[in-house]
């Protein structure tokens, strides 16, 4: 008995303490890897004889060329990819609340989570190019052109490609994180309850959804959002393969600079990481502005009692939108599968004149040492944040005392700081403190990554768990780690293997990190994809693209079936 | 061919302990080649090496792909910064040009060991500086020769029948065929190669003089006299680009794959070997040729060089003399395996060694054998750093 009593002590100290543990593993690295940016940004470089403190990086940096272009194509598209983004989300979900073309919907997007950015962007410059799919299909019977003709898309200079291109991922990581957050059982079926009441009193469908729904889900949104705020206005495979370059956006000048042969640009980079902190942090303090701006102005509209606004022409252009937006991604997918098995293909044929294995044979032969990589890092990185996310969520519960609003950001903190300003400066930390283990490594930086995900996906259920089971459990005598281990998990075997499929997505398709942190060492299907994108043709990046979606998706295949399986098989 | 036998008889027994001692240290590890990843040929062509260093030395040659050799000169340099002398991750580099000026520049190449290589006699160093000079600066024994490449053009024979031979052609062609032609911008190299081959064919008629500073360092009063034909001549020029010269490409690849697309009809490579294999791939049509300009190809020589910091640096020495070796160079030079020109002089070779050597015939997309009538030699590096500045200032922000 006593012994019983001591372990159960001991999972419970072990469980208090996992919150700060957490909370040290993501602050860290993260602020360490921005001081390891900073110094050198005030010139501190003794790799460079380097050792005076001063502005000369700054200096350098706002005498380049074209820095205000670029400063402002980076947030021209940051802000604008989110918006439409969002208001597309919003829209979508409004008109089709409660009905069961929200679910085909998800069904349809969720697959385009887990393309790699790299790989979307190849997909839609394919599209919209001058001699993409669509001139393909007009050319030359009815445009008469034997060659591609002129075009400005993409690498137009307002950023437009680019913007369709962030549109086109993140509007399906948006509607899934709400559709998430919908599939709550108590707020969902509140919401949904709501909203019934709302439409029996006479509001239009999408009228009830943007007065009732809307103010209730917004805030659990929120930190999502700035996610892709974040992202988009500091990501680099986008606007690398889609945007202009004379001048680009600011996060591809600076990698430029980091990469430049001439080392002493590594100080203008540092300095230029440090402006595009700046950048991110003005972009989410504008749209927390535009929050209460329209907070205010609409404030009287929630009760003013109206029940439609345009209401037929808004729902035809959602449907119309949703349509467009379908296809768009429909046909980069169908380009992706057809440029994977395409023989030669010269414009203006609009299919491939033969289909060959070739390319799928030739990336088999390369392929084994970086699956094994990209298992092995994604296991291990998914398996610990899962254990450490879920014993925090325990001591929430063994304390009563859920996690304050900092740390909730804390959680956020990868995903908010652009991994720009911050892996540089990781990758010399792990130099000073003479980590020689790419793997470890290599892990510990997903795990920066992986954790915010996972904690996002499992959070919500955990907390939302009946605690009876848990108090009947206890009084029964149950020991605090066999009620967490034997009551708690087994109900949340579902969304645990989401959110652990969800992780192995999010390690999966790691460059910037795995490259930085491994030195080049590791290599993965992530790496070699973007070195063969770098170097290859169109041919084999999409082949390593559909590889690239097919292991995340058997993760979720996997996490979708396990349950049913399982608890088929307690049934009978 | 008696006095070079009896010189290599020399150097052996001079070396011959301080070799033994390197063989004997350096078998059994592993060697980390950090090396561009781009290209399948390539790519297949270094792990051939790994096979045959494997099973002579059984050394264990990791090839480190990159997208951008820079990536491991930061490496090397965040090592340094962090104090790590002696466990550095990278043990063997390709390179040359402006990335080993760099490293060069900051201390962060083994020094004293290329020309020391039992095999870099067979690269007549005496008769043959290209392999002591890399861009015009000695490399010091911190690089040993690897191949030896050349700027060669492409073009697609249903877009266009006569490409044009020569710089000037060129202009008078890009004016006909408006929105055809471009290049990667600077200072990604292939870019970079185009605008020093520009350079150098402006001064083709140069006095002697002005020519000659092309092989001295950039100083501020030689850059505008230098450099302002080249501007003159690409202010006429981009107008007539693809995209007007608003939006350039980043990489050779990405031309590759716009020529594929029929937006470009006229390409270029520093990797001549890379057409066909693009064409037998299907990457490329099947209708392109390839071709040298008739005003000189620029060429140079690339590299394998050893960080200071290396973790095995003697084993990297072997495999830096393997890929020395006639059988080595000899399968590098294969126009099926990779078709990089060896950096060995013929004349240095055993009759045995010499057969290695012996051509087969071409892909029709292929450069033609001997097509090269004359190679110009690279600036000197400085002038690098001195385009790209400029370019950047006058080009680099079209709107």
């Amino acid at each position: 008995m006593s012994k019983v009593l001591h372990t159960a002590d001991l999972f419970s100290r072990l469980v208090k303490i996992t919150p700060y543990c957490l909370l040290a593993l993501l602050t860290i690295p993260v602020l360490g890897g921005l001081i390891g940016v900073m110094l050198p940004a005030f010139g501190w470089a003794p790799a460079l004889n380097k050792t005076n403190m001063s502005l000369a990086g700054f200096n350098a940096l706002w005498d380049t060329p074209g820095l205000s272009q670029m400063i402002g194509l980076s947030i021209r598209t940051g802000l604008i990819s989110t918006l439409i983004a969002f208001a597309l989300m919003i829209i979508m979900l409004a008109a089709f609340f409660n009905s069961v073309w929200l679910k085909r919907i998800e069904h349809l997007l969720s697959p385009t989570l887990v393309i790699p950015h790299a790989a979307a962007a190849i997909a839609v410059s394919f599209l919209i190019a001058p001699s993409g799919l669509f001139t393909r299909l007009f050319s030359p019977w009815l445009t008469g052109w034997q060659l591609a003709p002129e075009g400005s898309l993409p690498y137009d200079t307002f950023g437009w490609s680019i913007i369709i291109g962030l549109v086109l991922k993140e509007l399906p990581f948006l509607l899934l994180i709400a559709l998430g957050i919908l599939a709550q059982p108590e707020l969902g079926k509140k919401l949904r309850k709501q909203h019934q009441i709302a439409v029996n009193l006479g509001y239009y469908p999408m009228v009830a959804f943007f007065k009732v729904v809307l103010p209730n889900l917004y805030p659990l949104l929120r930190l999502p959002i700035f996610a892709v705020l974040a992202y988009a206005s500091a990501s680099v495979e986008m606007p690398l393969i889609l945007g202009p370059n004379t001048p680009p956006t600011l996060a591809v000048a600076i990698m430029h600079w980091f990469n430049d042969v001439d080392l002493t640009l590594r100080i203008k980079a540092s300095a230029g990481a440090l402006l595009q902190l700046a950048i991110t942090v003005g972009l989410l303090l504008i749209w927390l502005l535009l929050e209460k701006v329209i907070a205010i102005v609409f404030s009287q509209s929630l009760i003013n009692g109206r029940r439609h606004y345009a209401h037929q022409l808004v729902r035809t252009f959602t449907y119309v939108f949703t349509c467009v937006i379908l296809a768009f991604i429909a046909a980069a997918l169908i380009g992706l599968v057809l440029w994977s098995v395409a023989g030669y293909w010269r414009f203006p044929d609009t299919l491939p004149s033969s289909l060959v294995l070739l390319h799928f044979e030739n990336a088999f032969t390369h392929i084994h040492t970086p699956l094994f990589n990209t298992f092995v890092i994604g296991f291990v990185s998914t398996g610990f944040a899962t254990i450490l996310v879920l014993l925090c969520l325990e001591a929430e519960q063994i304390t009563a005392k859920p996690l304050s609003k900092w740390a909730q950001i804390i959680i956020y903190l990868p995903l908010l700081v652009p991994s720009i300003a911050f892996l540089f400066g990781i990758v010399w930390l792990q130099q000073l403190l003479n980590s020689q283990h790419a793997f470890f490594n290599v892990i510990f930086v997903h795990l920066l990554f992986v954790l915010p995900y996972v904690f996002l996906s499992i959070a919500d259920s955990y907390r939302r768990l009946d605690p009876r089971f848990a108090r009947v459990a206890a009084s029964l005598g149950a020991s605090p780690w066999k009620v967490f281990f034997q009551v708690k998990l087994p109900q949340l075997f579902a969304p645990i293997l989401i959110a652990m499929a969800l992780g192995l997505a999010i390690s999966f398709g790691q460059y910037l990190s795995t490259l930085l942190a491994g030195g080049g060492r590791i290599a993965t299907i992530t790496t070699e994809a973007v070195t063969l994108a770098n170097g290859a043709s169109r041919r084999t990046s999409a082949v390593y693209a559909i590889l690239q979606m097919g292991l995340p998706l058997l993760g979720f295949i996997l996490a979708w079936g396990l349950p049913r399986y399982v608890f088929n098989n307690k049934q009978l | 061919m008696c006095l070079l036998t009896a010189f290599s008889v020399f150097a052996n027994d001079a070396s011959n302990t301080v070799w033994q001692k390197i063989q004997n240290q350096g078998k059994n590890q592993s060697v980390y080649f950090y090396a561009w990843g781009g290209d399948a040929q390539i790519n297949a062509y270094i792990q051939w090496a790994a096979q045959q260093v494997k099973a002579k030395y059984n050394i264990n040659l990791v090839h480190v792909k990159l997208s951008d050799t820079s990536e491991a000169v930061s490496r090397v340099l965040a090592e340094k910064s962090a104090n790590n002398h002696t466990q550095g991750s990278v043990d063997l580099i390709w390179i040359n040009g402006a990335n080993f000026a760099a490293m060069s520049k900051h201390g962060l190449l083994l020094k004293d060991w290329a020309d020391k290589l039992p095999n870099f006699i067979y690269t007549n160093p005496e008769n043959n500086p290209s392999v002591l000079f890399d861009f015009g600066l000695p490399t010091q024994g911190m690089e040993a020769p690897w191949g030896q490449a050349s700027l060669t053009f492409y073009y697609d024979t249903l877009a266009t029948s006569a490409p044009p031979q020569t710089l000037n052609e060129l202009l008078s062609w890009s004016k006909a065929n408006p929105g055809r032609f471009s290049y990667p911008k600077p200072p990604d190299f292939l870019g970079m190669s185009f605008l020093k081959y520009a350079l150098v064919v402006l001064h083709q008629h140069s006095d002697a003089m002005l020519q000659a500073k092309l092989n001295q360092p950039v100083s501020d009063e030689n850059t505008a006299q230098v450099l302002d034909s080249l501007w003159a001549f690409l202010n006429k020029l981009h107008p007539n680009l693809w995209r007007n010269g608003e939006y350039f490409m980043q990489s050779g690849v990405q031309m590759r794959r716009l020529i594929d697309d029929t937006e470009l009809s006229i390409g270029f490579t520093f990797s001549a070997p890379e057409v066909p294999a693009a064409v037998k791939r299907y990457d490329l049509p099947k209708s392109i040729r390839s071709y040298a300009m008739q005003d000189g190809s620029l060429s140079n020589t690339h590299f394998v060089a050893i960080p200071y910091n290396a973790s095995h640096a003697q084993s990297a020495q072997l495999v830096a003399n393997f890929l020395l070796s006639p059988a080595a160079q000899a399968h590098k030079q294969k126009p099926a395996i990779w078709g990089d020109k060896t950096v060995l002089i013929q004349t240095s070779l055993t009759a045995e060694q010499q057969a290695l050597f012996k051509a087969v015939k071409p892909h029709p997309s292929a450069l033609p054998l001997n097509s090269i009538k004359r190679t110009l030699s690279e600036p000197h590096p400085s002038w690098v750093e001195a385009i790209n500045t400029s370019w950047e200032a006058r080009y680099g922000t079209s709107q």
